[in-house]
């Protein structure tokens, strides 16, 4: 019984922390991509599905300032994010995530509804413990252990960027870049309690362009800079009746991303940053096998990069 | 496991399958701009500059063909107000205003679609110094191609020598200085 207990809870907690992460959407400056899923320890295969809505509410600019949006416009964007881990060995898992992107952009003067695949992650994490490290009271330093993770995650860029046969910027829905990124995670559990910890560098692929919003100009190379993600999570679980759990989890996460470069001169105008903060409820039945989960992430600060609140529901399968 | 291949393999079909997607995944240098004719009338560099008619908001018409023999060059910059087309803009007024005095600098509003809206909304981004014209009905938008960052640069005879996008401003800096 409490060996299951804590199962749910490794479980709940992963779930609701990749939901807590900062995602990166934007349609207009090109967004819609997917962030990583992670298994938990006990778990051979997971299908998870889920629904962002994102509401777009001005932007910070590059002094860090919040300027509106335009009177009359109503911008936002929905996700929906199929993906699928699946256990290599005891210590090693992959996971896809593939998201398809709606993008409403309405302005008093211009009005543009698009949908398309968003960019895709593949991951690999590798779990450097044997078994779980969740325990319901430290009575030595050993228990003091937390699960660490170690991941690759490679961005592909298969939604449609400003470099194809694309018109317009609202018609976006990924960024057109490779993505390398190197992840650490660790979490403890001392139940209820849990906190956990991620950190992540991310290195784009520089690329040709020949093609700008389906004009064709003069080629060059162009890459983006290098990305940082800084997750910080509490949480606290709680059992229902009918032993199932409700994990809440407060996460705050910290994104940016250097100035990239055009023909490997460093671009002035680019790099952002964004705070963000999110709670999470993640629901898991006594079998462990299903979770459900709600999220609400804000966008505290930032510099040039738009201020969003995303709203996520979601639901995962885990086969054991 | 054959589940998981019979996914992998459709989802790899259906991303192959689609052109758009092919730009990125295996992206070309090859230099694709077609060849236009030298002074005919068009958008494209080396063409003359379709004229146009704009207001801006404070209430006067703009035409296009009376400013461009008054100026060493014009810019047409496409805002739709967001933090890319922001920090494009105030990159302009820092480093490339004072620089080149006899360039004029025209804000292209595609987005807010009405003279008065886009007052306010010149007035809330903090660009009173600039003019701005209102495309109500995204023709000059349309008819240049142009989104999100478009720069357009006419030379004082009304040809076009940049529509691309402003991306780093070291093509639009290396335009204007040989002008």
């Amino acid at each position: 019984m409490q060996k299951n207990s804590v199962f749910i809870n490794a479980a709940v907690l992963l779930v609701a922390l990749f939901y807590s992460q900062t995602g990166f959407s934007a349609s207009c400056c090109g967004g819609g991509s997917a962030s990583s899923l992670l298994l938990p320890k006990a778990g051979q295969m997971m299908f998870d599905l889920s629904v962002d809505t994102e509401q777009y509410d001005g932007f910070w600019n590059s002094a860090g300032q919040h300027v509106s949006d335009p009177e009359g416009s109503d911008l936002s964007q929905l996700r929906i994010n199929a993906g699928i881990g699946y256990r290599l060995s005891p210590n090693w898992q992959v996971s896809l995530v593939v998201p398809y992107v709606w993008n409403d952009n309405q302005y008093a003067g211009f009005e543009t509804q698009t949908n398309g695949v968003g960019d895709s992650v593949a991951s690999i994490w590798y779990e450097a413990f044997d078994v779980i490290t969740c325990v319901y009271k430290v009575n030595s330093i050993a228990d003091l252990k937390p699960s660490i993770y170690y991941g690759l995650s490679l961005t592909v860029p298969t939604g449609v960027s400003p470099y194809g046969d694309v018109a317009n910027s609202f018609d976006i829905t990924g960024r057109g870049f490779y993505r390398l990124d190197a992840s650490l995670m660790m979490e403890k559990t001392v139940f209820p309690w849990n906190a956990s910890l991620q950190l992540s560098h991310g290195v784009y692929v520089e690329r040709p362009v020949n093609r700008e919003y389906g004009n064709y100009v003069e080629p060059y190379d162009k890459n983006l800079g290098d990305r940082q993600l800084f997750t910080l999570s509490f949480g606290y679980t709680d059992q229902t009746e009918k032993l199932g759990t409700l994990t809440y989890t407060l996460a705050y996460a910290d994104l940016s991303e250097k100035a990239g470069e055009i023909d490997g001169v460093i671009d002035p105008t680019g790099g952002l940053e964004k705070q963000s903060l999110s709670f999470t409820i993640a629901f898991s039945n006594f079998d462990k096998d299903k979770i459900y989960k709600l999220s609400y992430n804000k966008a505290t600060d930032g510099k040039n990069f738009p201020a969003t609140d995303v709203l996520t529901v979601g639901a995962s399968y885990v086969f054991y | 496991m054959y589940f998981i291949k019979v996914a992998l393999l459709a989802s790899l079909l259906a991303l192959v399958a689609c052109d758009q997607i092919e730009d990125d995944l295996n992206p070309s240098s090859e230099d694709l701009r077609p060849d236009v004719v030298a002074g005919s009338d068009g958008t494209a560099v080396g063409q003359l500059a379709l004229d146009f008619t704009l207001e801006d908001t404070l209430g006067n018409d703009l035409i296009l063909s009376d400013e461009y023999p008054l100026n060493t060059a014009t810019v047409l910059y496409f805002t739709m107000w967001c933090p890319v087309c922001d920090s494009h803009m105030s990159y302009m007024r820092q480093y490339m205003v004072a620089q080149y005095p006899d360039v004029e600098f025209l804000f292209i509003d595609y987005v807010t679609g009405t003279v008065s809206g886009s007052r306010q909304t010149q007035i809330s981004n903090g660009y009173t110094d600039f003019t701005v014209l209102v495309d109500t009905t995204n023709a000059i938008q349309n008819i240049y191609n142009a989104t999100m960052g478009t720069v357009v640069v006419i030379d004082s005879s009304g040809i076009i020598t940049m529509n691309e996008d402003f991306k780093d401003a070291v093509k639009l800096s290396n335009v204007l200085s040989i002008m």
